[in-house]
């Protein structure tokens, strides 16, 4: 193998990669898709329409209304007026039939119903044309639960911020290994694992794919004799993966470039709804986590990069490789559906193998890091072996590429691709 | 005289069972345009791809430039393909220097070239399109250009002249003749027999993988006599000419014909009788053209169908 002549191929195959449509389409869609789903939904949800909402409280025996009102009156956003407080003895349709109307009409946009309940106190229903906003309806929920617990410790002495606080109890997961102790837990894991799957898929999909159709191109055109009358089979195939790897790293250089810039401009900017401020990014992304998450994107696309060369190399025609290409994004797919096991289950042996296997290690590996790390040296072997697994498959696809490339009209068999890399 | 550019010595190629190639031997002189002829299916593509070590073969061996290893000398040759094909969305410029450069150029000389072979082929204002805008025939000057660029020992050229019109038959063929001048050893695959007989000075006929007739053209057209007259008559639609006595066989278009003597046939009465049917407008005793060759050697032997698969 001649490095310079790897480097020629490879450059002009990152140059046509970089420069394609679906390149520059994609690098620039998935960071503003993402950043219109982190920033824009909260914002869509919390305003939805209407800034004010006039509705009635209409109590039905609990003695609730007025309490519940003061309540509702500390929201926000949106802002809710209540326009009539009223006791009726039921909550019978009859009862309710002048506030539907009035909903109806547009004169209320909706009303609120208080039953007694013996055991909590009171039970509610809201009845509106838009019942679709869950952060309103959350907002309500809350201004009721406090009226109730007001209603429940009233006399007891007992400090109702305080129960609040008890309320939003929360069980902290840490993670206990051989390098420390890190919090995160679940949704860490689920968090990264997820993120990795997505980037990888969609580089690997962008950039593998575009890669494999030039290779049929290649093929079909008949270009591949000229070129490998001037370049080995093996400097070829390198130096496609290298351009095609190069790409990837690009986007992927592109995208968390972006994602750092909307964390640290975009984000105080905006008003978050309190889940993101509450959100702890720093306890999400170690150095570790980036660091393990930048190996096993790399090598990762590196392996499923190889699938798609050598499958485009045994295709004659793009309709072939479509239907072919299914079989080089399959283990990735199966790969994420176990990397939700391996969350839910890291210690056993199933994850231990899954995770050594290496079209599975980059997903299910980084999803064990983060769950209960394993010990350093399973991480590294799992490494070890997926470097060994692209050096693998990579042999084989040099030997399919030579015998493959040059043929046409037909597939190469199965049986002929075995004999073939028997034959060496 | 030099070592041979090109040597098989009982080359033996198969795929799947069937036989494209059947204990050829092969030997091109270097610094000569030698012309590899045979039908479609004969197996010249298959002996050109397993010369240039694309394929490697099932017997014998070759001999590309010395080198027993043919991708060893892979940089000292050029290939131009029969089926063409270049990147469609490349521009015309850079496609030409990634594929000088791929044959071992720097990328500074190999732009250089490209845009020097260019200008040279007409294709200048078109260094910045998109190869796939440009016509058929543009793109083979530029695949031309391409397997030329890098200055090779050995060029091989299968089919260059399909689809050509004849301003761009007449630059392919100086540019052809010019790389022959610079030293360079030429192997020209076609069907086209005039071509063959104005540039070739030596020639394998192969059919079935086997070479049937070798040799330097001359030679090989005057070891088979004068036996050929060629006549150029008014159309007087007097009958073909091919039922003269002492005529073998021949064509005869109605204005022209070749006729093949019958062995020990006087040529002298052939002529008479030829000049007593029609009124003639020349007439000539030739060695037969390559063509009449081509078609005697192979031509009875093969049928034009069941043969296209090289």
């Amino acid at each position: 193998m001649n490095p310079s002549q790897i480097a020629k191929v490879a450059r002009r195959e990152y140059l046509t990669r970089v420069r394609s449509k679906a390149f520059i389409l994609m690098t620039v869609m998935i960071p503003v898709l993402m950043g219109g789903y982190i920033f824009v939904m909260p914002v869509l949800f919390t305003s939805s329409g209407t800034d004010e909402l006039r509705i009635a409280v209409v109590d039905a025996g609990t003695g609730l209304a007025p309490a519940l009102t003061g309540q509702l009156a500390a929201i926000e956003q949106p802002r809710i007026e209540v326009a009539e407080q009223a006791v009726v003895p039921d909550d019978s349709e009859g009862v309710r039939q002048p506030y539907t109307e009035a909903v109806l009409d547009g004169s209320l946009d909706g009303y609120l119903v208080l039953t007694p309940d013996p055991v909590i106190g009171a039970r509610s229903r809201y009845y509106a044309r838009e019942t679709g906003n869950p952060v309103m309806l959350r907002d309500i929920e809350r201004a009721i639960e406090a009226t109730l617990l007001d209603r429940l410790v009233a006399g007891t002495g007992v400090d109702t911020e305080r129960v609040r606080a008890w309320q939003r109890f929360d069980l902290d997961a840490v993670t206990v290994s051989d390098e420390g102790e890190s919090e995160g837990g679940f949704e860490a894991a689920f968090f990264s694992t997820f993120a990795l799957a997505m980037l990888l898929y969609m580089a690997v999909l962008i950039n593998g794919q575009g890669m494999a159709m030039a290779i049929v191109e290649e093929k079909s055109s008949r270009l591949i004799e000229v070129i490998l009358g001037a370049v080995t089979a093996t400097e070829f195939m390198t130096g496609k993966i290298l351009g095609v790897l190069g790409s990837g790293l690009t986007q992927l250089g592109i995208w968390v470039g972006a994602l750092l810039l909307g964390v640290l401009y975009a984000a105080p900017m905006l008003s978050m709804g309190p889940e993101l401020a509450e959100f702890d990014l720093g306890a999400v992304l170690s150095l570790e986590l980036i660091l393990y998450f930048s190996i096993f994107f790399a090598l990762g696309y590196f392996l499923y990069s190889v699938f798609f060369a050598t499958i485009a190399a045994t295709c004659t025609s793009t309709e072939e490789l479509g239907q072919a290409m299914f079989a080089a994004v399959l283990p990735m797919v199966v790969a994420l559906m176990s990397s939700f096991y391996v969350i839910a289950n890291p210690g056993t042996v199933a994850t231990r193998v899954l995770s050594l296997l290496p079209p599975f290690t980059p997903l299910v590996m980084l999803a064990r890091v983060n769950v209960l790390t394993p010990p350093l040296w399973e991480i590294w072997l799992g490494i070890a072996l997926l470097g060994l697994g692209i050096v693998a498959s990579g042999w084989l696809a040099a030997k399919i590429f030579r015998y493959a490339l040059l043929m046409h009209g037909k597939r190469p068999t199965l049986p002929e691709l075995m004999s073939v890399i028997r034959a060496g | 005289m030099p070592p041979p550019a090109l040597r098989c010595q009982d080359l033996v190629k198969t795929f799947a069972g069937t036989t494209a190639v059947a204990g050829l031997n092969l030997n091109v002189p270097a610094g000569a345009i030698f012309g590899l002829l045979g039908p479609n299916g004969s197996g010249k593509t298959s002996t050109i791809r397993t010369s240039l070590g694309l394929y490697v073969p099932d017997g014998g061996h070759v001999e590309l430039l010395g080198s027993r290893d043919p991708l060893a000398v892979r940089h000292r040759v050029g290939y131009l393909p029969e089926e063409r094909g270049l990147y469609a969305k490349m521009k015309v410029a850079e496609q030409l220097t990634f594929l000088a450069a791929i044959r071992g150029l720097d990328q500074a000389e190999a732009a250089r070239r490209a845009r020097a072979w260019l200008d040279r082929v007409g294709l200048a204002a078109n260094a910045k399109s998109d190869t796939g805008d440009l016509s058929k025939g543009m793109q083979q000057k530029v695949q031309f250009a391409a397997a030329v660029i890098h200055e090779p020992d050995l060029i091989v050229l299968d089919e260059p002249f399909t689809g050509l019109d004849p301003i761009n038959t007449r630059l392919l063929k100086d540019l052809i003749l010019e790389q022959r001048d610079r030293g360079a050893t030429v192997v020209l695959s076609t069907h086209l027999m005039e071509q063959v007989e104005a540039l070739c000075e030596s020639i394998c006929l192969i059919h079935r993988g086997r070479p049937v007739l070798d040799g330097v053209v001359a030679d090989i057209r005057a070891g088979h006599g004068r036996n050929t007259v060629a006549v150029e008559y008014e159309g007087d639609g007097a009958g073909p000419l091919t039922d003269l006595p002492g005529v073998r066989r021949g064509e005869d278009t109605g204005q022209e014909a070749r006729l093949e003597l019958a062995p020990g046939a006087d040529p002298q009465a052939v002529i008479r009788a030829v000049v007593d049917r029609v009124a003639i407008r020349s007439v000539r005793l030739e060695h037969p053209s390559l063509e009449d060759i081509y078609l005697e050697r192979v031509g009875a032997s093969s049928s034009p169908a069941a043969e296209d698969a090289s």
